[in-house]
């Protein structure tokens, strides 16, 4: 009894503190965006994804750094209570919760490896010295895309080594490496299981900004500028691509043609900043202060949410 | 919005007159208003009892609610102007696609308007990109 009511009681904080958390990241991502004004597509995305994981890992955190000690060092094992009710309400939700995200993302990851079994079906390698290997793929695969999750391969159609240029298939190839460098399949894989209603305009927000960082990843002059955005022409014009969950391909996201063309035409070369990033001027001293008010309060904050479970028990 | 799916099915009778379409606007600004008020505004040149009546056909064509109001009514729109062009859209599209009796025919026509355009941008694209490269080239030269 004592480790059904430690479990309900940390599935139902987890609970209580995920959903309030989920929807005011759901309904103010936009002002948050605005309030920091981030100067690159990079750190867009970053605050983007850093936005969509704080209600899980805001819940996870305090489950474990506090829920369960509290429970742990503060509750009588003798004692014969029930679970509640509420609690039991709220973790079965829980439950719920966390089995539809395993779910499916389970099954975005099957699906997505019957996928890539398919297209490297006759597949050879192009370039397997690089830290993300080059599959030249044949018919019914997508024209150019980076898939798998652990081990993420970038694949490549003969349709596309057809039409695109060797300068425009090295840029569009570097686009995919940046995709998988910053682990976007991954990303996109902790959003399935995170699943939460309304979450969809920061997922294409975070999915359009990841564009444009692989873009910016992937030029280093205008040259490359024009030859990216000539690999996105030529790509555009193949045939409908196939794609699977946990794929990122060249023109896998809702950012307009149009738009990332138009962008990689006015390309400039960026200033170098010797400053570093301003975010960590902020950043580490309210880490630092975070992490000294918990030490400082652990033993009260303890007591005090074990009240709280108490009086969620009755 | 079931309402103007009922309202928008009830063919002919998809479109508004061009006074339905004034007072619909004007209510759409306002959000609410009597009869009255909205000769007050000053905007509309019309007789009381024109304006009434016309309200009374938007209520019965359940696009906007009323509200008792002394012995008036006070009409507020239904669905918001962006809801009642969404729905006029769908209509359209549902109409377009049953129009012929080979279901595939018109949604083949739709599929080649929309490549149609899309190549339009493609190629449009591309030209842009020729003239950026020569400019390249001319500046490296």
């Amino acid at each position: 009894m004592f480790a059904a009511r430690c479990i309900g009681i940390s599935l139902a904080l987890f609970v209580l503190l995920y959903v309030p958390a989920s929807l005011a990241v759901s309904r103010g991502w936009g002002v948050m965006l605005r309030l920091f004004k981030p100067r690159s597509a990079r750190s867009t995305a970053t605050l983007l994804f850093a936005l969509r994981v704080f209600p899980f890992a805001l819940a996870s955190v305090f489950t474990f750094m506090f829920t369960l000690p509290s429970f742990l060092l503060l509750e009588p094992r003798s004692t014969d209570e029930a679970v509640g009710t509420a609690p039991l309400m709220l973790g079965l939700s829980c439950t719920a919760l966390l089995a539809a995200g395993i779910v499916q993302a389970a099954l975005a990851q099957m699906r997505t490896s019957q996928a890539l079994m398919k297209w490297l079906d006759g597949s050879t390698v192009m370039d397997s010295e690089v830290a993300v290997p080059v599959f030249r793929t044949g018919k019914n695969a997508p024209s150019l895309t980076v898939a798998g999750v652990r081990e993420p391969k970038v694949l490549v159609s003969d349709a596309a080594i057809a039409a695109l240029t060797s300068a425009e298939l090295r840029t569009a190839v570097k686009h995919e490496m940046a995709h998988a460098q910053s682990c976007d399949n991954l990303k996109k894989l902790f959003f399935r299981f995170s699943a939460f209603p309304g979450m969809g305009g920061l997922e294409s927000a975070w999915s359009e900004q990841s564009e444009l960082a692989a873009d910016d990843a992937a030029v280093l002059c205008v040259k490359d500028a024009l030859d990216l955005a000539g690999a996105l022409i030529k790509v555009s014009r193949l045939s409908t691509q196939p794609q699977a969950a946990l794929t990122t391909g060249l023109l896998h996201s809702s950012t307009a043609l149009g738009t990332r063309v138009q962008r990689l035409f006015s390309w400039q070369k960026k200033p170098v900043s010797t400053t570093g990033s301003t975010y960590w001027q902020y950043a580490l001293p309210s880490l630092g202060g975070t992490l000294f008010l918990v030490v400082a309060t652990y033993g009260s904050v303890l007591i005090g949410l074990h009240q709280v479970t108490e009086w969620l028990v009755r | 919005m079931q309402s103007i799916y009922r309202f928008l099915g009830r063919s002919p009778k998809t479109t508004l007159g061009p006074l339905e379409q004034q007072l619909l606007e004007e209510l759409w600004t306002c959000k609410s208003a009597t009869v009255r008020e909205l000769l007050d505004q000053g905007t509309l040149k019309l007789a009381y009892t024109t304006v009434m009546t016309t309200l009374d056909r938007l209520y019965k064509k359940q696009l906007l609610d009323r509200v008792a109001e002394g012995r008036a009514f006070r009409y507020s729109p239904r669905h918001t102007q962006e809801e009642l062009k969404k729905a006029a859209a769908g209509e359209t599209i549902r109409q377009f696609l049953s129009s012929s009796p080979a279901a595939s025919l018109p949604l083949s026509y739709l599929v080649e308007a929309v490549s149609d355009h899309d190549a339009g941008l493609l190629d449009e694209l591309q030209r842009l990109l020729d003239r950026k490269r020569r400019q390249l080239a001319k500046e490296k030269h």
